[in-house]
């Protein structure tokens, strides 16, 4: 079982001076294994998948990525850990943070070519794969401010991809786009789960989790509350932390009827985007 | 140390002499400079493009060779001005080529909405200026305008080239008495100093206490 | 004689002193430029002390006039023992003053890049030198350009003041033929007219590269 683990995470604990943003998280993530963050805003999530390609410290603790490992509370962890964590760890934003100087190729290129001294040709026509993969190719040439926030957020997929890492993180990939957008994106993380990657997803769109994620991880007021299958943990939520969030998120949903509902989950009809 | 016993006194008179044409300079230039603003925005095209040319001139041209066309230029057409007016008369032209810009900056920040809301309640355009748009645009202004006035403080080093007795008129004049240039200019400098600190400081309160009011 | 002859007799005289002018720009934008960036990086840097000389620096030579950093690097220096000719106290003065402003702008245009660029490099896995270098400068730039460019702009009339210490410069020229001639308005009209043709030229030209660099990145 150890052998196929990706991401250990063993008492995960983060302070902002003295608030307690959360504290003892652990969780394991395997290989291929599709893993959900949910839960009310305010939870922490978002700097709690920061940490794990250490874009935030953390004070205790410990992360390790395959054969690397991050300790919380000592001094930082040295560059090449962190160089090989994060060549390994793949990162999709909230604000995408695509680099508006650069092209859409120009974008996916540089990780490749700055961090493993990659040939431009080379690195050219990798981006231009990837690119094509989620239906992109003629938007290559174009800056970002030129392309819908659906195409920003595919383009800088492609940019974590390019880098072929072991596991790719998403920060609510989808909360910053027009509605008509967000199929597309969930089109495009679907078919990354189908091809087998490791991912590591903070999300609000639960019927999205439902439908692609293996494991649920539900973490309130700085603690993980609970953990399990996906179905599980959302049909059946046995913490009373967990029932209150999901009663919460959930019941609106089913309210607007099947049509409004499964908006993001009926996307799976566009399978068009995947790679 | 004895010579700056001596000469402090002059190169504090001479301060004054700074302050006062500053002060007088500026309260002139900031009156016009809000009027050929609002010429150059609302003021159509010919107004509004003579208005840009001057403050072209204005940017273009060296601050000394400003002055020297008003003092020994305009003798050779038997318009002798006195120093004080001369130098007067150039801050005033060059303070409101700056000021214009100032103002246009400010009324152009102020948002669409709030003149489209100005509008809809049936202000005419000088209410909305000197009700809605103005205030607002005193907040973004409060900076530049700072930053104008040490401008201008620091402009007036200039005016001992045309022989009014100024910070720099009284440490040159020192200099020749005491062949001490580091300690006169070091005493002018220490001058202006006090003057544009105490003048940006102003500024930040003054910012800080708008700030209060948002 | 007529106004046209006269601007013809001192026009060569007007251009060299151009040239003087140009060539003390030149020297002082370096100056400043390599002053602004030491600025910054003592401001950003961690040394503290380094960080607390570096504001003091910005805060005293932007509070006094150019003309008395002028006076105090050819006079007073001079009394002190370190005699500069007038040309290099005008490029010191000058890139003492422009430096602070200099500094300033680089240091707004760096904080005008957006965290989340920094964040999403970092995440890339590139080394702190590549994150700078290919990300944060080439934005910082852009942001940094315009104030620039109205600095220079700037910077070049401001070498006008280089007469009051002798320089003969192209102000230094057109106030020596004023004295010449008893023409004082014609001399000093053609000394505007070379001063002006060339801010507009100048400020064409970067504004037309600044629209390009730009326009290259949307």
């Amino acid at each position: 079982m150890s052998s196929d683990v990706v991401v250990d995470i063993q008492g995960l604990t983060k302070r902002f001076g003295p608030r307690t943003v959360f504290e003892d998280i652990s969780f394991q993530v395997h290989r291929s294994e599709v893993v959900a963050v949910i839960g009310p805003s305010g939870a922490g999530k978002s700097t709690f998948i920061r940490c794990i390609n250490y874009l935030h410290p953390f004070e205790a603790g410990r992360i390790r990525v395959l054969d690397h490992e991050l300790v919380g509370g000592g001094g930082p962890p040295s560059k090449a850990t962190l160089r090989q964590i994060r060549m390994q760890v793949g990162m999709a934003f909230q604000t995408f943070n695509l680099f508006p100087h650069l092209t859409a190729l120009g974008n996916v290129m540089l990780g490749p070519m700055e961090t493993k001294r990659v040939p431009a040709s080379e690195a050219r026509d990798k981006a231009m794969a990837l690119l094509t993969s989620v239906g992109l190719a003629d938007r290559a040439e174009a800056y970002p401010r030129r392309l819908s926030g659906g195409e920003q957020q595919r383009v800088a997929i492609c940019r974590a991809l390019a880098m072929d890492p072991e596991v790719m993180l998403f920060d609510e990939p989808t909360s910053m786009l027009d509605p008509e957008m967000v199929g597309e994106v969930l089109g495009t993380i679907r078919g990354l789960a189908a091809q087998g990657m490791t991912l590591i997803l903070v999300t609000h769109e639960m019927q999205f989790a439902k439908e692609v994620a293996d494991t649920v991880v539900v973490m309130a007021d700085g603690r993980v509350v609970e953990t399990g299958p996906a179905r599980d943990v959302l049909e059946h939520p046995t913490s009373e932390r967990s029932r209150t969030f999901l009663t919460r998120v959930l019941k609106p949903l089913e309210a607007a009827g099947d049509g409004q509902a499964s908006g993001p989950g009926a996307t799976t009809a566009l399978g068009g985007d995947h790679p | 140390m004895h010579v700056v016993a001596l000469y402090w006194q002059a190169i504090v008179d001479g301060g004054g002499v700074d302050l006062e044409l500053t002060a007088i300079a500026v309260a002139v230039s900031v009156v016009v400079g809000i009027l050929a603003a609002v010429g150059r925005i609302y003021g159509g095209k010919l107004l509004g493009g003579a208005i840009t040319v001057y403050v072209e001139i204005i940017r273009g041209l060296p601050p000394i060779l400003q002055l020297f066309i008003i003092y020994f230029g305009l003798s050779q057409f038997q318009i002798n001005l006195s120093s004080f007016s001369a130098g007067l008369l150039w801050l005033v032209l060059y303070g409101v080529g700056y000021a214009v810009e100032i103002f246009r900056a400010g009324i152009e920040a102020v948002s669409v909405g709030q003149r489209e809301a100005a509008d809809a309640l049936g202000l005419t355009r000088v209410q909305a200026l000197r009700r809605i748009i103005l205030p607002q645009a005193w907040m973004v202004m409060l900076p530049s305008l700072m930053t104008f006035l040490v401008l201008q403080v620091k402009n007036t080093t200039l005016l001992y080239l045309v022989g009014i007795a100024d910070i720099m008129y009284q440490a040159r004049l020192g200099t020749s008495a005491t062949e001490q240039p580091a300690i006169m200019y070091g005493m002018a400098a220490i001058a202006y100093l006090i003057i544009n600190l105490t003048l940006s400081r102003i500024g930040s309160t003054l910012e800080r206490r708008q700030a209060l009011y948002r | 004689m007529s106004t046209l002859q006269l601007w013809g007799q001192y026009l060569p005289q007007f251009l060299a002193g151009l040239v003087v002018s140009l060539q003390l720009t030149g020297a002082a934008l370096v100056l400043a430029l390599a002053l602004g960036t030491l600025l910054v990086l003592a401001r950003t840097g961690r040394i503290r002390i380094l960080a607390a000389i570096a504001t003091g620096y910005v805060e005293v030579f932007r509070a006094v006039p150019v003309l008395v950093l002028l006076f105090t690097a050819y006079y007073s220096l001079a009394q002190l023992g370190l005699r500069l000719p007038g040309f290099w106290a005008g490029v010191v003065a000058l890139g003492a003053f422009y430096g602070t402003l200099y500094g300033e702008d680089m240091r707004s245009g760096l904080q005008s890049v957006d965290p989340g660029q920094r964040e999403a490099a970092v995440a890339l896995g590139l080394s702190n030198g590549a994150v700078m270098r290919r990300v944060v400068l080439p934005q910082a730039f852009l942001a940094f350009l315009p104030p620039g460019t109205n600095e220079l702009s700037n910077l070049i009339k401001d070498t006008s003041l280089v007469l009051t210490i002798g320089v003969t410069d192209l102000m230094f020229q057109a106030n020596a033929a004023a004295a010449a001639t008893f023409q004082p308005m014609d001399m000093f009209l053609l000394a505007g007219l070379v001063y002006f043709a060339f801010y507009i030229l100048l400020s064409r030209i970067l504004a037309r590269w600044e629209l390009n660099v730009q326009r290259r990145r949307s």
